[in-house]
């Protein structure tokens, strides 16, 4: 294959963001900024259309994968960029360009009015077109690049109301936090190159996959391990993905369903055959995950402010699919993600519609109450997408849920009781802030009678997400097929690489187990329930238990928080040291004081040059007298 | 006859001197010679494209006394650096335009740039070492004279601290000259002969000096004090010039002196060498995230960025030398628009502490976009140039010596830390009390112009490295291990 | 007692004059005076030495010697004369510019 073969569609999906965000950069900003958002949004319909046409080619087996050119190059080393258009990555990008699109679309509603209306579009685009480059890549170097991308795009946005101390901190700590998960990333591509010397996942498939043991290869997988664990919002590293709800709504639905934390998770899918090799290393890969999703299931339960919730939420799930992966079930946790990008993006934008409604930016649970009533649309939307969270049948989440459940369950032990843990805390902060928002009106509640429902641009996007997070559970066969494709190998691609590989790892989902599905349904029911009796039959608990070590407990999350924070503070206090103390008192002040010492050696011999001619005289004398003292010797 | 070479580094000293003599209209002569110098470089550069083999124009002028010889040549990394001393040159002068300075100024710069290129071009190291003495004095003069309110202690110090390390070097050359002629019975100081064989158990010793010469230039954590304050007390054009060019004087030498002489020794050299590399990435970015003055910030930076470049070129791989000289450029193109920058809001405002100012990304919307661009790009950005040298320094580190590398990249890591918290407190912060935010206007087209081209050969580098990896590679291959 | 053994005497007499007035004299006049006087001395030495060895090279010296003295004095008059127009006399020890 070579690359005028590559169909059109594959080259749309780059040209179009491309050349719309140069268009609304270079044009439309100083034309008419408030119309920025019309090219991008045409270049949405595109690349949605352009993904779901490679979807379909790549489901009726024409995957490929090709070296478009060699980016850098010394001596032996040598490293091509590509297009890799495979069962996962296709598969991940259709959901990201389908859900992208449609929150692109909310945006244009919800930021419409605001003083930079063309900047956040230009860098809403640009984050959604790294997503795009990041599932397409071929090769490590080129994944990092786009990693990099979403992380700096990603802070923009979360900075984007950068006028507010908040907003600030959190960019700052999102992209110092991904930084230090950039560090574990870099580091295995470093690595891979001087393992491997090359960093093409196919070639690497191969390698790994020939049964010859190389000795780097743990190092690299604990490093893609800590990667895709700062990325995806994993411990422990998660903790900047709750405060990274400072950006504008849009934001946080596209990072946290489609284009940000997605990243990890793909990353580990595209590196699994590398770290699957690896004793012991999927265990760690499923603990970090199952420990990460019961506990941020716990804290999501009990926070306040609706988006936090939701991020909470999004760092369960993220654990979720962890899990999957650790457990060997690729297919699984990528049936999660594309599930989860649906139903999470609908909440999202629910609770973007009633802070819409309201004029906030967030809003507290203690604000609203009672809203089913006022908002007919934003609450179908929410409830769909709710039911679809907590894993009820027939909806998307039971299914994909259900095959992890499943997974956990016939590897047993505590993972299994954890995961169990998990579908109960998720049904019960989803219930809990479907309860106090949508019913049950409460004494501190704002007016309600102000709220009124969404214009449709803002609830039209909304409810086909819901729709789709209720349908999503049809995608369990083709996301089967896509899966196998990508990773058993490519039907045609590079050319000597059509043999299929045998790699360690289920891509196959389950079948449908009565037992895990029907213990999966009670404790959803058991969360919800308890959600019931705490809020609504007692609407005072959620505020009786506050005050106390539970919620220094629950706010800190379990202490690391706290922990964090002083490493941070620890870190800044040594530089301040180096830099103050050590440089500029201690080295710096070594040097000035040598030249002080001589100025001051210089100053005392000046004193004995009075000025006198005669002095100078004598000097010289006695200077002749020595030499000639010495010549005549 | 044609002398290529030769016309390479007289332009811009005729400039110089044109500059001196033309008062009040100065800056057109300079403007005129500077594009001509980049013009010259182009010329020969494009002339001479290395296609498989080397790039090498070679003059060789008469012997005088004790072999010195007037001995110029020109390899693709020679021509590489000149291009970049040419066109920093061209942007200075631009960027400078509407200062209000005299005739001085611009000849001091045209000066600078003729000093430069000679340092890249001799190969007689007599006329190697008298060029690089020249440099130190028109960016004294720049300094001293037209630098901010502690410019004097500055320019003495820089200039008594880098003459220090010249001084080092001059002696280890003469060593090596004298060792050389006692053991041949020939004066030469050509350093295509000049062996250190005959050196003996003098060897270390003249090595040594070499190293702390050069390593004073570039510099290297501990001998780097002499920088932050010449930085900061600089003007903007000049701070652009010694970060820029300057201090690739001192990688320069290690390439072209101080390997090729001994590879032996100073592969034995690399775990000191190295580890100090090293050592000055992560010590430079933490004492960058003390600093309270913006161009402090990015001085202290440049020590970080300088590391990786040592980094790359002591391991000795391809891809660690190349990428080293291409961090080289990339150290040149980003910190030098960081720095213009900061000369712009110090035109504006006289003020450059961090928290001077806030708020800026509303008031001045291009700056913010061009500071944001470059400081992205100085913290390694994957798709901007830093990325390109910081991962193929970093990969040849790590086949040579993979502890160096492990410590290299948490340089890397800690940029994003002082390098955002700066940008933020600059442009995203509310103007506080004693903010002079509202003197600072928006960048008008002459400095858009020069950023804006800037910018697009940070993102060239960046996103198709290739061609100018290819530049590079055929003057390093000799020095691969 | 040889004739060179009387022109050393002489030279020497002359020269160590020369020497003390320049070093304990402050009378700028004076001291040039001293200055003149040591190079005279250092002539005749030079002159009987040329007629000894008949060395014309000697007597070139001396010619030199003798240039620089009558250059030296046309400097040392007109910088005399200007201190003197500054109106501080002419006393050395108040010339104290070069004083570090």
């Amino acid at each position: 294959m070579t690359a005028a073969q590559v169909p059109l569609a594959a080259w749309l999906l780059f040209a179009a963001p491309v050349s719309a965000i140069l268009f609304g950069f270079f044009v439309m900003r100083r034309v008419k900024p408030e119309w920025t958002h019309l090219p991008i949004l045409l270049s949405c319909v595109i690349v949605t259309a352009a993904a779901f046409w490679l979807a379909a080619d790549v489901y009726t087996g024409h995957s490929f994968d090709l070296n478009l050119f060699r980016w850098a190059a010394a001596g032996a080393f040598g490293v091509d960029f590509g297009l890799r258009i495979d069962g996962p990555g296709v598969a991940v990008l259709a959901m990201v360009s389908l859900v992208g699109s449609l929150i692109h679309l909310y945006a244009a509603g919800y930021m419409k009015g605001d003083a930079a209306f063309g900047r956040f579009f230009l860098i809403f685009h640009l984050f959604f077109l790294a997503m795009i480059g990041l599932l397409t890549a071929n090769n490590y170097v080129q994944l990092y690049l786009f990693w990099e991308l979403v992380g700096v795009c990603s802070y923009l946005l979360v900075g984007f109301w950068f006028h507010k101390e908040s907003a600030r901190a959190a960019a700052l700590k999102a992209f110092i936090t991904n930084r230090i998960g950039d560090f574990g990333l870099l580091l295995a591509v470093l690595l891979i190159v001087l393992q491997f010397k090359v960093t093409h996942f196919h070639l690497l498939y191969l390698k790994a996959a020939s049964g010859v043991s190389f000795a780097l290869l743990p190092l690299i997988g604990v490093c893609l391990v800590w990667a895709a664990c700062a990325k995806s919002a994993q411990f422990p590293l998660y903790f900047w993905l709750p405060d990274a709800m400072e950006g504008p709504t849009p934001t946080s639905a596209l990072m946290h369903a489609a284009t940000m934390v997605t990243a990890g998770v793909f990353l580990l899918v595209r590196s699994w055959p590398l770290i699957a090799l690896v004793p012991g290393l999927p265990d760690l890969v499923a603990w970090i995950g199952g420990v990460t999703a019961l506990f941020a299931a716990i804290i999501a339960g009990t926070k306040k402010d609706l988006k936090r919730i939701l991020a909470y939420s999004t760092v369960s799930h993220l654990g979720l699919m962890m899990l999957a992966l650790g457990l060997g079930q690729v297919g699984a946790a990528l049936f999660h993600l594309v599930v989860h990008g649906f139903f999470k993006a609908a909440l999202f934008l629910c609770v973007g519609n009633i802070a819409h409604a309201l004029h906030q930016s967030t809003v507290n649970v203690d604000d609203v109450g009672g809203l089913h009533k006022s908002m007919r649309l934003t609450y179908l939307s929410f409830l769909l997408a709710a039911l679809s969270l907590a894993g009820v049948f027939p909806l998307g989440g039971f299914f994909s849920k259900d095959a992890i459940l499943d997974a956990a369950w016939h590897h047993g032990g505590p993972l299994a009781l954890m995961s169990m843990l998990v579908a109960a805390g998720s049904a019960f902060y989803i219930f809990r802030m479907l309860f106090l928002v949508f019913y049950g009106a409460r004494s501190q509640q704002k007016d309600a009678a102000h709220v009124h429902e969404a214009e449709p641009i803002l609830g039209i996007p909304v409810l086909f997400l819901a729709l789709g997070a209720a349908a999503a559970g049809l995608l369990k066969a083709p996301l089967e097929r896509f899966v196998v494709s990508g990773l058993r190998g490519l039907p045609s691609g590079l050319p000597g690489l059509n043999l299929v590989l045998n790699l360690p790892g289920e891509l196959f989902l389950p079948h449908l187990n009565w037992i895990v599905a029907g213990l999966g349904t009670l404790m959803a029911a058991l969360g919800a329930a308890t959600a019931w009796r705490l809020t609504m039959s007692d609407p005072g608990f959620d505020w009786r238990w506050r005050g106390g070590v539970a919620e220094a407990m629950f706010e800190s999350d379990f202490g690391w928080k706290i922990l964090i924070d002083r490493g941070a503070r620890a870190v800044s206090r040594v530089a301040d040291c180096i830099g103050r103390v050590l440089d500029k008192g201690c080295l710096d002040g070594l040097i000035e004081g040598m030249a002080g010492l001589t100025r001051a050696a210089g100053t005392l011999i000046a004193r004995s040059a009075q000025g006198r001619v005669n002095d100078y005289l004598w000097w010289m004398v006695i200077g002749t007298a020595l030499l000639l003292g010495r010549v005549l010797r | 006859m044609i002398l290529p070479l030769t016309t390479l580094w007289i332009v811009p000293l005729i400039g110089a001197a044109v500059c001196s003599m033309m008062g009040s209209r100065s800056k057109h002569a300079a403007l005129i010679f500077s594009a001509a110098f980049l013009a010259a470089v182009g010329i020969i550069g494009l002339l001479q494209r290395p296609t498989e083999g080397l790039l090498v124009i070679n003059e060789i002028g008469p012997a005088w006394a004790y072999g010195i010889s007037y001995r110029l040549s020109a390899d693709s990394l020679s021509i590489g650096l000149i291009g970049l001393t040419a066109f920093l040159n061209l942007i200075c002068v631009i960027a400078s335009w509407e200062l209000e300075v005299s005739a001085g100024y611009w000849a001091c710069f045209m000066a600078l740039s003729a000093a430069l290129t000679g340092v890249f071009l001799a190969r007689d190291l007599f006329f190697f070492y008298i060029f690089w003495e020249a440099t130190l004095v028109p960016m004294f003069f720049i300094i001293g004279l037209w630098g901010s309110s502690n410019r004097l202690h500055a320019a003495v110090k820089f200039f008594l601290f880098t003459f220090l390390g010249s001084v080092l070097m001059l002696l280890a050359l003469l060593a090596l000259v004298s060792a050389h002629h006692r053991a041949t019975g020939v004066w030469t100081w050509d350093l295509a002969v000049l062996d250190a064989g005959t050196l003996g158990s003098a060897a270390p010793l003249v090595f040594w000096g070499l190293v702390l010469g050069f390593a004073v230039k570039i510099p290297m954590v501990p001998l780097h004090t002499w920088l932050p304050d010449a930085h900061t007390e600089a003007p903007a054009a000049g701070s652009v010039m010694l970060a820029g060019v300057m201090l690739k004087m001192g990688v320069y030498g290690l390439l072209r002196v101080a390997l090729p002489l001994f590879p032996i020794l100073s592969w034995d050299a690399l775990p000191i060498l190295g580890g100090l590399a090293a050592f000055s990435t992560i010590y430079g970015a933490l004492c960058a995230m003390a600093q309270t003055d913006l161009k402090r910030m990015i001085a202290y930076s440049s020590i970080a960025h300088l590391g990786f470049c040592l980094l790359g070129v002591l391991s000795r791989t391809s891809q660690g030398l190349t990428g080293g000289a291409l961090q080289l450029v990339n150290h040149g193109l980003t910190t030098g628009a960081l720095f213009l920058m900061v000369g712009f809001l110090y035109e504006r405002s006289h003020k450059r502490g961090l928290s001077d100012f806030g708020d800026l990304a509303s008031r001045a919307p291009y700056l913010a976009f061009f500071f944001g661009f470059s400081t992205l790009a100085s913290i390694g950005l994957p798709g901007l140039n830093g990325f390109v040298g910081e991962f193929l320094s970093l990969s040849g580190a790590l086949s040579a010596l993979p502890v160096l590398a492990f410590a290299g990249m948490f340089g890397v890591t800690l940029a994003a830390a002082y390098a955002l918290p700066a940008f933020q407190a600059v442009f995203w912060a509310p103007a506080g009390s004693g903010s002079v935010s509202a003197k600072v206007t928006d960048l008008n087209y002459r400095e858009r112009a020069v950023l804006w081209t800037l910018s697009g050969l940070m993102l060239w580098i960046g996103l198709a490295p290739r061609p100018w990896l290819a530049w590079f590679e055929p003057a390093l291959r000799g020095l691969v291990r | 007692m040889s004739l060179t053994a009387v022109v050393w005497g002489v030279t020497g007499v002359l020269f160590f004059f020369g020497l003390a007035i320049v070093t304990l004299r402050r009378q700028l006049l004076a001291m040039l005076l001293g200055l003149e006087l040591m190079l005279a001395a250092v002539n005749v030495g030079l002159v009987h030495h040329a007629g000894l060895f008949h060395d014309a090279e000697a007597l070139a010296v001396v010619a030199l010697v003798i240039a620089v003295a009558a250059a030296e004095v046309v400097v040392g008059l007109s910088l005399i004369l200007r201190v003197r127009r500054g109106g501080r006399g002419a006393d050395a020890a108040l010339l104290t510019e070069l004083q570090g």
